[in-house]
């Protein structure tokens, strides 16, 4: 009776703080930045349950890390003007947290900044300093570098119907690394310019033959842009801070209506702190059609079953749950090539469980079933199991061979035939076994 | 009957016959012991592990079959005797430890080697002979080099089985009988499944039959023993899985096979001629009988050409062209045992005998019987072959103990006989045999000779009553030697005196005393050094042991995940999975040329292209010997070249050897050629080499040279492991950057360098208003 209340308090408080995984986050937020002027950010976040702990860039304490382990589930760094940092934030410390698991969410800004170096790392490529994007579409009140900015929905990150986000910033362009995950792409009619007072098309012109700068302008530019490294943590470039504020989160569109910045910035930050898109593979086990275990070798030629369970994390009750939603998972089985390559297509009426049954290659080596799911969003899935493949053992062959009835006949026949010998000898005379055995000398 | 010294005469017959038998078995006893004792000095100065680098291979195959039953390792690999020997002891509830078993097993298979010498020898001479070879062969260097406690090797095991088949063949055809050919075939067996240099029996006693029919001396006994042995032999040879179909497929058993069917058609000649008695048929058969030869020969080259027949392998051919593997098959050639014998390493291996053997080899010329053949032939194709290989210089070591003993023993026999010829023509006589007395009279004694002496003497008559019917039958245009003298009892020839026989004597036991001197010497100094555990002598004498490569697999095996594969040069492969039980890329066994070639082009490569091999092949760990430090010049620096070549033969637009050298000189100092300097190898090697030398120039103690003060620098790599007398080095092969980044950029990021801004590629220009 005691266990099953106990168990039950577990699961309520379970429940009531789900969000609360006690995820602690560390907002390094410069001193000029008032955080009263992003109260609705913050708070959507401390009200699902995230620990958020303030600093200014300067600050010494508290510390990002002690002795190399992170102290903080998640970092934001809302400091896109600070030339100068605490020691303990550098670029090199920042990308040393994201390979600890850390997830970060920065905002950048025109200037430059120790940020700016950071986002090269991340393949992030941002124009000559003090260039913020403008925009003269459409026709609005507001200056040219507050821009309306229409929200694809093609993105897992965002729910659909988001309406058009304010933004004031500096866009970046994209570089060729996989792992980026555009979220905001710029308008297609905004461009990069380096005076925001009467900015046209000569500036644009101007600023494109600048230095033998490319064309920063059009859509290909992203404005938020997100980034998943090979150990799954996730942080997200926002080329401009003012988008979290509580002024862009209420300030109407030319167009009427609420702006999409408050749903926006919380797909964002739900991304970004691992909430959503979270999948990984609880298990993995093969073995041959008709069996139940693994078994220490394959032989060539078997029929092999191989399964997989994955799951997603559900962040409104902190559980890993089933997840049957990928139709495009594939498994190899590798040796040094892929020498299968198949789909590994759900079952149904098993959700989260992924099989498929092939025949292992005729060759014999070390073979690897390989996993290696990545789309852009969702957590990398990888899963490598080696298995041995041997040629079959020596009594593993078929005993009896029609091609070999020659051979068999050949031996029966001998058999036959000495038996037959052994007769006529035994039954023989006397006088012929003198004979032979003289001869045999 | 005049006698140099007197004999006791009082003795029975059959107190002599018991004496000498006695004395035999406490001779070979003896001898046992000294063949084990002297190939225990690895286990006495170091301890009792195995220490070659194959023979780890072997130890994991016996842990095998001890654990897993024979069944289960015959799906593996070659059985080998040490599991048996295993079970049974513990059977007997002995529990001796499986790697003291290996360890031993090589210096208990130089006692049997020893008696199965004996036993062959016997059939040669007589028993002394025997004894004499059991006593070369025991202590000889060539053999101990192989089978020096810890060297758990199959070759230890393989002179054995080698001796004892070759016994048992000239028992067979001694005796004509299937019952000797079918204990040959036995061993055969067992030598196939133990050493991949069965081919040396499989071609030897072939060419022996041949050989026989050839001199016209084919006998039903020849015909019973090579058909016993030949259909027994083939076919349980064809159950060891390595071998498989190889017999009847592969040129290097066509011998065998031909020589089969050889004998089969002149056995049915001789059948025919035994019914027919016409001349002209016979020629008529005779001519049969060759154009059936040349057409089986012609067949067989034919179906060789048509594929059926798989040709001679490399190593096949490189023994006839000694630089056919050096051009064609570098791995081959990279192998120092494959690499042609230098004349020093006779007399090194065989010391005295070297000199006794062709005299050996001329005394069986005497006395020409069909096994004698057996030895002559063995004699000139074993001498060609260690002449061509080191390593083969196993095979020719009981050919030339054999010989060597047969010759001394009848240089003793012959002084040691106490009738001296009766005086009338001793004026001739006397001039003759002394001169050939002093010609072979650079010939030794053991400390074995005192005892052998007296049983000698008995059996002298006996042994010459014997030889001399074969001899007044047979050819013997040799006509000095011992032999002769004795067999002619009626004292034409002799020796007068006993001056001249204590000259002999001594002068032969003052030589078997220096042969033992010497094998000893050469045994605890050249050949049971470990080759994991290296020594020197400091200047005060002291012994330092320096055990890096122990202390570097001992590092593997605690500090890293249990499947992280391991990447060194092939000969390490064993060791590495044997002491740190970590899988390798390459090993002693891999045939596969590709493989090997693969790792040779990693380590040649700059860094950027080898680490995407790396990562490819899974290696977690890169593995290096380097001995500039101490000086110790196996090196992987110095097989660098050989890796160069192996990798070039695969991949020759990537590699070329002469971009490693700087005007044809191998440099590693500030003037190495920077496909030299770039290599994986060349910088895994001296990297941070030169910190231990605080700002002064280093200096590579193997090459003599001086390496920049400014070292290589690793991005692809880092340093994880290096031995205390940087031996071994161990490189970590780095993961994938965390951000997706090429690793030379990740690490100027990490050292605070500026990145040179990257531009957006511009898809559209934009037009001027």
């Amino acid at each position: 009776m005691r266990l099953l209340s106990s168990a039950l308090v577990t699961l309520l408080t379970l429940t009531t703080f789900s969000f609360a995984s006690s995820s602690s986050v560390l907002v390094v937020l410069d001193p000029s930045l008032d955080r009263e002027n992003y109260s609705i950010f913050f708070g959507g976040l401390e009200k699902r349950g995230y620990n958020l702990t303030f600093r200014a860039p300067k600050d010494t304490s508290p510390a990002i890390t002690d002795y190399g382990v992170p102290n903080y589930d998640h970092v934001i760094l809302f400091a896109p003007d600070t030339k100068s940092y605490a020691q303990d934030i550098t670029p090199q410390s920042l990308v040393g947290l994201l390979s600890e698991n850390t997830n970060l969410l920065i905002a950048l800004s025109p200037k430059q900044t120790p940020l700016t170096s950071l986002a090269a790392e991340f393949s992030l490529i941002l124009p000559p300093p003090e260039t913020p994007l403008i925009s003269h579409h459409p026709a609005r009140s507001e200056p040219q570098t507050t821009i309306p900015v229409t929200v694809s929905s093609s993105s897992p990150i965002l729910t659909s119907g988001i309406p058009p986000v304010w933004f004031t910033g500096a866009p970046h362009a994209l570089g060729s690394t996989p792992m980026l995950v555009p979220i905001l792409r710029a308008p297609a009619e905004s461009f990069a310019a380096d005076s925001t007072s009467d900015a046209d098309s000569d500036a644009l012109v101007t600023a494109s033959e600048k230095g033998g700068e490319g064309l920063w302008a059009g859509s290909q530019m992203g404005l938020v842009t997100g980034f998943q490294t090979n150990v799954n943590s996730r942080v997200v470039f926002a080329g401009g801070v003012k988008m979290f504020s509580d002024e862009y989160a209420t300030k109407e569109l030319p167009s009427g209506g609420p702006p999409g910045n408050a749903l926006f910035v919380t797909d964002v930050a739900a991304w970004v702190f691992q909430a959503k898109l979270k999948l990984r593979i609880d298990g993995v086990d093969h073995h041959r059609v008709g069996e139940s275990e693994a078994p220490k070798m394959y032989t060539t030629n078997d029929e092999i079953v191989y399964t997989a369970h994955i799951s997603a994390y559900d962040s409104e009750t902190s559980t890993w749950k089933p997840y049957s939603g990928i139709d495009d998972l594939q498994l190899e089985f590798t040796m040094l090539d892929p020498h299968i390559r198949t789909s590994l297509l759900p079952v149904s009426g098993s959700p989260g469980t992924y099989q498929v049954q092939f025949r292992a290659p005729d060759r014999h080596g070390v073979f690897k079933f390989v996993l290696n799911w990545k789309r852009k969003g969702y957590s990398y899935l990888e899963s490598s199991t080696t298995v041995p493949v041997v040629p079959p053992r020596h009594d593993q062959y078929p005993r009896f061979l029609s091609a070999a009835w020659p051979y068999y006949a050949g031996a029966i026949s001998t058999s036959a035939g000495f038996f037959l010998f052994a007769a006529l000898w035994l039954a023989g005379d006397v006088k012929g076994e003198r004979k032979k055995g003289s001869k045999v000398e | 009957m005049p006698a140099a010294y007197p004999l006791p005469s009082d003795l029975s017959p059959v107190t002599v016959a018991n004496t000498a038998s006695l004395l035999r078995i406490i001779a070979l006893a003896l001898i046992s012991g000294a063949a084990i004792a002297s190939r225990l000095f690895a286990v006495i100065n170091f301890e009792s592990i195995i220490h070659e680098f194959d023979p780890w291979f072997n130890y994991r195959a016996t842990k095998v079959l001890a654990s897993q039953g024979f069944y289960e390792f015959w799906n593996w690999f070659d059985p080998t005797a040490c599991g048996v020997i295993y079970n049974l002891l513990h059977a007997l509830n002995l529990p001796v430890d499986i790697r003291n078993i290996c360890v031993l097993l090589a210096p208990g298979f130089s006692a049997l080697t020893a008696w199965a010498t004996y036993m062959f020898t016997k059939e040669m001479k007589d028993e002394s002979a025997g004894l004499l070879a059991a006593a070369f062969i025991g202590i000889v260097p060539g053999y101990i080099s192989r089978s020096v406690a810890g060297s758990y090797d199959n070759e230890a095991i393989a002179i054995f089985l080698l001796m004892f088949t070759f016994f048992a063949w000239i028992k067979a055809l001694k005796q004509g009988s299937a019952f000797w050919g079918t204990i040959a075939a036995v061993f055969y067996f067992y030598m196939v499944a133990a050493w991949g240099g069965y081919a040396f029996i499989t071609n030897m006693i072939p060419l022996h039959a041949l050989v026989l029919m050839l001199m016209g001396r084919f006998t039903g006994r020849l015909y019973v023993a090579y058909s016993s042995w030949y259909a027994i032999g083939t076919l349980s040879s064809m159950q060891v899985p390595f071998v498989g179909f190889q017999p009847v497929r592969t040129s290097e058993h066509m011998a065998a096979l031909g020589v089969f069917g050889l004998l089969q058609i002149v056995a049915f000649g001789q059948l025919v001629r035994a019914h027919v008695s016409s001349k002209q048929f016979q020629e008529l058969l005779l001519a049969a009988v060759i154009s059936l030869g040349l057409i089986g020969f012609f067949g067989i080259v034919g179906l060789t050409y048509k594929g059926w027949i798989a040709p001679w392998t490399g190593r096949f051919y490189s023994l006839w062209d000694t630089g056919y593997a050096k051009k064609y098959i570098p791995i081959i050639a990279s192998v120092s045992e494959h690499q042609p014998t230098a004349w020093p390493s006779f007399f090194m291996d065989l010391h005295f005998l070297i000199f006794l053997f062709p005299a050996g080899v001329v005394m069986c010329f005497r006395t020409l019987r069909d096994e004698h053949i057996f030895v002559i032939i063995y004699a000139v194709v074993a001498s060609y072959f260690a002449g061509v290989m080191v390593r083969l210089m196993l095979t020719l070591t009981p050919v030339v103990c054999v010989s060597a003993a047969v010759a001394l023993s009848s240089l003793m026999d012959t002084y040691l006989d106490p009738t001296e010829p009766s005086v009338e023509d001793d004026k001739s006589e006397t001039s003759t045999t002394h001169s050939t007395g002093t010609a072979s009279a650079s010939r030794p004694a053991t400390p074995a000779t005192s005892k052998k002496t007296k049983k000698n003497k008995e059996k002298e008559k006996e042994a010459a009553a014997s030889a001399g019917g074969v001899l007044s039958e047979l050819v013997s245009n040799v006509t000095s030697s011992a032999a002769a003298a004795k067999s002619a009892t009626t004292t034409e020839r002799g020796v007068f005196g006993m001056d001249t026989r204590l000259v002999v004597l001594l002068n032969s036991l003052g030589l078997l005393l220096f042969f033992v001197v010497h094998c000893t010497w050469v045994t605890s100094n050249a050949y049971s050094s470990p080759s994991v555990v290296l020594s020197s002598t400091s200047s005060d004498g002291g012994k330092n042991l320096i055990d890096d490569f122990r202390e570097a697999y001992h590092w593997l095996r605690q500090n890293t995940a249990e499947d992280a594969v391991v990447m060194s040069w092939w000969d390490y492969g064993y060791q590495i999975a044997g002491m740190a039980d970590r899988p390798t890329l390459v090993d002693n066994n891999t045939w596969n040329n590709t493989h090997i070639a693969t790792v040779g082009k990693a380590m040649s490569s700059p860094e950027d292209i080898a680490y995407p091999i790396l990562r490819k092949h899974d290696v977690s760990y890169v593995l290096i010997i380097f001995g500039g430090l101490i000086g110790y010049s196996g090196d992987d620096i110095n097989k660098f070249l050989w890796m160069v070549r192996i990798a070039q033969g695969v991949w020759p637009d990537e590699i070329q050897e002469p971009n490693y050298f700087n005007r044809g000189e191998y440099r590693v100092d500030s003037e190495a050629s920077p496909a030299m300097r770039d290599s994986l190898m060349y910088k895994m090697s001296y990297y941070r080499f030169a910190e231990l030398f605080g700002g002064q120039q280093p200096m590579d103690r193997v090459r003599g040279q001086h390496v920049p003060i400014q070292g290589p620098t690793l991005d692809y790599l880092e340093e994880a492991y290096t031995s205390e007398n940087w031996i071994v080095r161990i490189y970590e092969v780095k993961k994938d950057d965390v951000l997706g980044r090429d690793l030379k950029i990740a690490n100027a990021f990490n050292q605070g360098k500026k990145r040179k801004r990257t531009k957006p590629m511009s898809r559209r220009k934009a037009i001027g208003a």
